[in-house]
C-alpha cells in the first residue's frame, strides 16, 4: 500500500449559524491526531489550518471534503460574503460534502432563528429541500446535536480508504443510524417489563412512558458507541431527546405525550395495536425484583 | 483611517475596527455579526425545554448555561412559594461537572488559542502542540460524562436535582481522570508538581521551569505584556460556588454585589451591525473571568502579580493558568464530599403550577453568566441571558470604553489583537 | 359429508358451554354435560380442553377476541367518533340480545368468580384483545381532537361500566323497554361525557 504517494485529501470545516457544539464534540476524539494526519486541513475553526479564513471565503482553491456545521441561512454572510455563494462553490468542487450536526442536516435548533428561510443543506426538517440539493449524491448527513465524534471519525476514515458509504433515506450512514438510541440502554429490562420511572434521579425505571424518552423512536448509536467513550444520556437517567431526527427540537421534551394514557408515539415500526397488547399483558405481572431498588444504600431500616 | 480586522479562531466570528494614530490604537470598536435569537426561541416554550435549548447557546460553555437555567427555574419555584430542597450530593455533582467544563475550556484556550497567537507575536519560537489542549479537554469531558451522560450538550440538571444516581464506580473513575489530568498538566504543561506550582509566590519562581507554561510566561515578559493590556482594574464575581467569592472589586478591595444591578446597553458599532449588547454593573464596565475570580479569592501568586503588574495582559493570562491548576485540585476535593446514599432528586411541584420569575447566576469559564426567566403556568414568557463576554468585550463610545477596548488602547495592531484574545472571546455567547 | 375441522369443533364446544353455563350455572354444569350436548365422548373432549378451568379461561379469551374483532372493524371504518360510539353500543347490545350467553358469561362468571381466573387470567391478560381495541378507539378519538384527553381508565370505566350495567339490568328483566330502545340516549350520554371541551 503506497499511502505516502497518494496526496492527503484536503478538508475544509466551514460554519453557518452554529453554537460550535460539533467542533467541540470533535475535539474530544481520543485519537484525533492520528485521524487528522490523514488529511490536509485547509480550514478549521480551532485547529491549525494551512489557509486563512479570509482566503477560504474568497473561493479560489478547491477541496476534497467540505464539512459544513450549523444551520443554513440564505441571508447569512461571513467575512461579508454570502454563505450561500461560499457553499455553492465548495459543493461543486468537493468530492464529499458532510453536513455535520442536526442543524446542517435538517435545520435543527437554529432553524427557529428564522423559520421561514433557515434549513439544512438538503433537508428542511423532513422535506427534501435545501441549497445543495443538486449535490445530494455526494452529501452525507451526520445528524446529532452535537454529532458524535466517532461518527465523524468513521466517515472520514471511510473516505480516506475510498470505501462506499451506504446511506438511509435521510442521507445518514446506515452503519451508524440503523441502530436506535434504545439499543444498549441499561434500563432495557424496565422497558421490557413496563416498569416506569416514577421520578428522575433513580437508577430504576424506564424513561419512555412518563419522562419523554425518544430512544425507541430515534436512529442513533448513542448506547452502542458511548459518548466520551464512557456514557450516554439514558445511562445517566436523562431521557433521549431524539436529536438525530429531523423534528429535533420537539416541545415538552421531558414528558411523554399521551392520548388517554396511551403514548402518542410507540417504538419505531411497532404497530400501536401490537404495542398496546403486549404492554397490557406485561403490566399485569408484578415482578418483585424489578419493583425494588437495584442497589439499596440504606444501612438501617 | 479605520481598518477592519476579521477575527477567526474564536467561538464564531467578530471584527475589530481599528482607528490608529501614530501606529498605535487610538480607538477600537468590535462587532459581532451573527445572531440566533435564543431569547425569542425560548418564549412560549415549556420552562423545562429551556434545559435542552440553552446549552445550545454555546458549544464550549453549554454546561454553564444548563446550570444557569436550572438555577433560574429553581429560583422561580422559590419565588412562587415552593422552595426547592437540594442537598450536598446534588450541589457537589453539579459543581463538579461545572468545574470540569471550566478546566476543559482553559486547556483549550491555552493550547489552541493563546500559545499559537503568542508564538506568532514572539521572537522566541516554540513548536506548537495545540492537540495537547484537545487531549486534556477530552479527559475532562469524560469526567463530566460519567455524571452528565455526555459533553457537550448535556441536560442532566433538572429542577429538584439531577437525573443521575451514581455509584462509587463513577466517583472513583472521575477521580482517576482528574489524576490523569494532573499528571498530564505536571508533565506536559507546567514541568513541576502541581503543589509546588500552586505555592509559587511570584513571577520569579518561573525561572527554574522549562515547560509550555514557562515558555508562555517568559514570552509574555519578553513582549512586555506585563506592561500592556491594562483595563479598569475593577472586577466582578457574581456566581456563588465552592471556588468563588462573589464580590465587586476595585483593584483588590471587596464590595458587596447583587445581580439585580447588572444592566445591558446597546453596543456602539458604527462600522457594522453588531448584535451584542454591552453588560454593565450599575452602568459601569467591569472585567470578569479568571482574573476577577482569583483576585477575589485572594490567590497568593495572582495577588502578587497584580501588585506589580496590575491587570495587564500578563496577569490576565497567568490568572487563567493558575485557576486551571487550582480547579484541578478542587475537583478532587469535591468528589470526596459526594455521599451516594443521599437522593439525587427531590420531587417538585409540576412546572405547570408555577407562575413566577427567577434568576440563575453561574460563573462560566469567562465570568458570570446570568439567566432571567419569567414563567406563567409553566410556560416561558420572558427569557433573558447576559454572558461574560458581554461584560468584557463590549463595544462602546470613546468616552466610556469597555474593558477590552480600554486594554487595546495605545498598542500596536498586532499587540492589540493579542490582548483582545486574552479576554477569551466567545462570540456565540455574546450575541445568543 | 364434509370433515369438520378441529377449530370448528372447538367453536362448537365453546358455544355449547356458554349456553349451558347460562342455563344451568357455571358450577353446576359439568364436562360430561357439555360433551353430551356437543355429541362427543368425555375423553375426546379432553383433547380440546384439558380441564374445566382451562375451558373457563379460553372462554374469556374467545369472548374478548370476538368483541375485539367487532370493535376493530368499527375502529377502522370511516365513521366519526360519535358514530363509532353508536356502533360500539349497538354491537354490544346486539350480542346481549342475540348471544346473551356471551355477555352473561363475562359479567356473571368472569367478573364474579375471580378465584377461577386468578391463575392464568391475571389482571387483563385474557381480556386484552377487547381492551386493546378500546384503547385504539380512545387513542384515535383523542388524536383527532374529538375526545377529551384524560386517564384511560376513567374513560374506559365510564364506557364499559355503563354498558355492562345496562346489560345486567336487561338480564334481570328490569328494563321496561327492549335494549335497542336505549341505544340512542346511551350513545349520546357517552359521547357528551367524553367529547373534547
Amino acid at each position: 500500500m503506497h499511502l505516502n504517494q497518494d496526496k492527503k485529501p484536503t478538508l475544509i470545516w466551514f460554519q453557518g449559524l452554529t453554537c460550535n457544539g460539533n467542533t467541540h464534540s470533535f475535539l474530544n476524539l481520543s485519537n484525533l491526531e492520528q485521524l487528522l494526519n490523514k488529511f490536509e486541513i485547509l480550514l478549521h475553526p480551532s485547529l491549525t489550518s494551512t489557509q486563512s479564513f479570509h482566503a477560504i471565503t474568497k473561493c479560489k482553491i478547491s477541496c476534497d471534503i467540505f464539512i459544513f456545521e450549523g444551520t443554513y441561512d440564505p441571508l447569512m454572510k461571513r467575512n461579508g460574503i454570502l454563505v450561500s455563494k461560499i457553499i455553492e462553490y465548495y459543493a461543486l468542487c468537493a468530492k464529499h460534502i458532510l453536513a455535520v450536526g442536526s442543524c446542517a442536516s435538517f435545520g435543527g435548533m437554529f432553524k427557529a432563528s428564522a423559520p421561514q428561510r433557515n434549513s439544512g443543506l438538503i433537508f428542511n426538517e423532513n422535506e427534501k429541500k435545501g441549497p445543495l440539493l443538486k449535490h445530494q449524491h455526494k452529501l452525507i448527513n451526520l445528524s446529532g446535536c452535537p454529532v458524535h465524534p466517532e461518527w465523524l471519525e468513521y466517515i472520514l476514515n471511510m473516505i480516506a480508504i475510498k470505501k462506499e458509504i451506504k446511506l438511509d433515506e435521510l442521507h445518514r450512514p446506515i452503519e451508524l443510524y440503523s441502530n436506535l438510541a434504545h439499543h444498549g440502554c441499561i434500563r432495557n429490562e424496565y422497558f421490557e417489563w413496563k416498569i416506569d420511572a416514577n421520578n428522575f434521579g433513580e437508577k430504576e425505571g424506564c424513561l419512555y412512558y412518563k419522562q419523554g424518552c425518544r430512544a425507541p423512536m430515534t436512529h442513533s448509536s448513542c448506547n452502542k458507541i458511548l459518548w466520551n467513550e464512557v456514557s450516554s444520556k439514558t445511562r445517566v437517567g436523562t431521557p433521549c431527546f431524539g436529536c438525530t431526527e429531523p423534528d429535533f427540537p420537539r416541545q415538552n421534551l421531558f414528558s411523554t405525550k399521551t392520548n388517554m394514557s396511551i403514548p402518542e408515539d410507540v417504538p419505531l415500526g411497532i404497530p400501536k395495536r401490537s404495542y398496546l397488547t403486549i404492554t397490557g399483558i406485561v403490566k399485569t405481572f408484578h415482578i418483585k425484583r424489578l419493583e425494588g431498588k437495584l442497589i439499596d444504600y440504606k444501612t438501617t431500616d | 483611517m479605520i481598518t477592519k480586522q476579521l477575527i477567526d479562531q474564536i467561538e464564531g466570528e467578530a471584527s475589530i475596527y481599528f482607528d490608529m494614530k501614530d501606529d498605535v490604537v487610538d480607538f477600537a470598536t468590535i462587532s459581532f455579526p451573527h445572531f440566533r435569537g435564543m431569547e425569542t426561541i425560548l418564549k412560549e416554550k415549556n420552562a423545562l425545554d429551556a434545559l435542552v435549548i440553552t446549552p445550545r447557546i454555546c458549544g464550549v460553555c453549554g454546561h454553564s448555561h444548563l446550570m444557569a437555567t436550572v438555577r433560574a427555574i429553581e429560583d422561580a419555584y422559590n419565588n412562587a412559594g415552593f422552595p426547592i430542597k437540594l442537598n450536598q450530593k446534588i450541589d457537589s455533582i453539579r459543581e463538579f461537572t461545572l468545574i470540569m467544563e471550566i478546566i476543559q475550556n482553559h486547556f483549550k484556550w491555552i493550547y489552541l488559542t493563546i500559545m499559537p497567537e503568542l508564538n506568532k507575536l514572539s521572537k522566541i519560537q516554540k513548536i506548537q502542540t495545540p492537540l495537547k489542549g484537545a487531549f486534556a479537554a477530552s479527559i475532562a469531558s469524560k469526567a463530566i460524562a460519567l455524571f452528565a451522560g455526555q459533553w457537550p450538550h448535556s441536560s442532566y440538571m433538572i429542577p429538584g436535582g439531577i437525573t443521575t444516581d451514581p455509584t462509587n464506580i463513577e466517583i472513583l473513575k472521575a477521580d482517576s481522570y482528574i489524576d490523569e489530568l494532573i499528571t498530564f498538566f505536571e508533565k506536559e504543561s507546567i514541568g513541576i508538581s502541581i503543589e509546588k506550582f500552586l505555592s509559587f509566590k511570584s513571577s520569579k519562581d518561573f525561572k527554574i521551569l522549562d515547560s509550555d507554561i514557562s515558555y508562555l510566561e517568559h514570552s509574555l515578559m519578553n513582549l512586555k505584556m506585563n506592561k500592556k493590556g491594562f483595563s479598569y482594574d475593577r472586577f466582578l464575581v457574581i456566581g456563588k460556588h465552592i471556588f468563588t467569592k462573589p464580590s465587586l472589586l476595585k483593584q483588590t478591595r471587596h464590595y458587596k454585589i447583587n445581580q439585580k444591578f447588572v444592566n445591558t446597553v446597546i453596543s456602539y458599532s458604527p462600522n457594522e451591525i453588531s448584535y451584542a449588547r454591552n453588560a454593565q454593573y450599575k452602568e459601569s464596565f467591569y472585567e470578569t473571568g479568571p482574573l476577577a475570580r482569583t483576585i477575589s479569592s485572594n490567590f497568593p501568586i495572582i495577588k502578587n502579580m497584580h501588585r506589580y503588574f496590575k491587570d495587564s495582559a500578563y496577569t490576565r493570562i497567568m490568572a487563567r493558568v493558575f485557576e486551571l491548576a487550582n480547579l484541578l485540585k478542587q475537583a478532587k476535593d469535591i468528589l470526596k464530599t459526594i455521599d451516594i446514599s443521599q437522593t439525587s432528586f427531590n420531587k417538585v411541584l409540576d412546572i405547570s403550577k408555577i407562575s413566577a420569575s427567577g434568576v440563575g447566576v453561574v460563573e462560566a469559564p469567562r465570568g458570570p453568566l446570568l439567566h432571567k426567566i419569567t414563567i406563567e403556568k409553566g410556560i416561558i414568557k420572558e427569557y433573558n441571558v447576559v454572558t461574560p463576554t458581554q461584560f468584557n468585550i463590549g463595544s462602546s463610545k470613546k468616552s466610556n470604553l469597555t474593558p477590552a477596548q480600554k486594554a487595546m488602547r495605545g498598542l500596536s495592531k498586532k499587540e492589540a489583537l493579542f490582548v483582545f484574545r486574552t479576554f477569551d472571546v466567545c462570540s456565540v455567547c455574546t450575541t445568543h | 359429508m364434509a370433515r369438520i375441522t378441529k377449530e370448528k369443533r372447538k367453536t362448537t364446544i365453546i358455544s355449547a358451554a356458554l349456553k349451558l353455563f347460562s342455563q344451568k350455572g357455571f358450577y353446576i354444569t359439568t364436562i360430561p354435560d357439555i360433551a353430551e350436548k356437543v355429541g362427543m365422548s368425555v375423553g375426546n373432549f379432553y383433547n380440546y380442553f384439558s380441564s374445566k378451568d382451562v375451558l373457563a379461561k379460553e372462554l374469556v379469551i374467545f369472548i374478548s377476541e370476538y368483541l375485539g374483532k367487532n370493535i376493530r372493524k368499527i375502529n377502522e371504518s370511516d365513521l366519526s367518533t360519535e358514530e363509532k360510539i353508536s356502533e360500539i353500543v349497538s354491537m354490544y347490545f346486539d350480542i346481549a340480545k342475540n348471544k346473551p350467553e356471551m355477555i352473561e358469561y363475562f359479567l356473571r362468571v368472569y367478573l364474579s368468580n375471580r378465584e377461577v381466573f386468578r391463575d392464568g387470567c391475571e389482571g387483563m391478560i385474557c381480556v386484552f384483545p377487547f381492551v386493546t381495541e378500546m384503547m385504539m378507539f380512545f387513542n384515535d378519538g383523542v388524536e383527532c381532537g374529538d375526545l377529551q384527553d384524560q386517564d384511560f381508565f376513567s374513560a374506559f370505566g365510564l364506557f364499559m361500566g355503563y354498558l355492562g350495567g345496562m346489560v345486567f339490568l336487561f338480564g334481570e328483566k328490569i328494563l321496561p323497554q327492549p335494549l335497542q330502545e336505549y341505544e340512542e340516549s346511551i350513545s349520546l350520554n357517552i359521547y357528551n361525557a367524553l367529547k373534547s371541551r
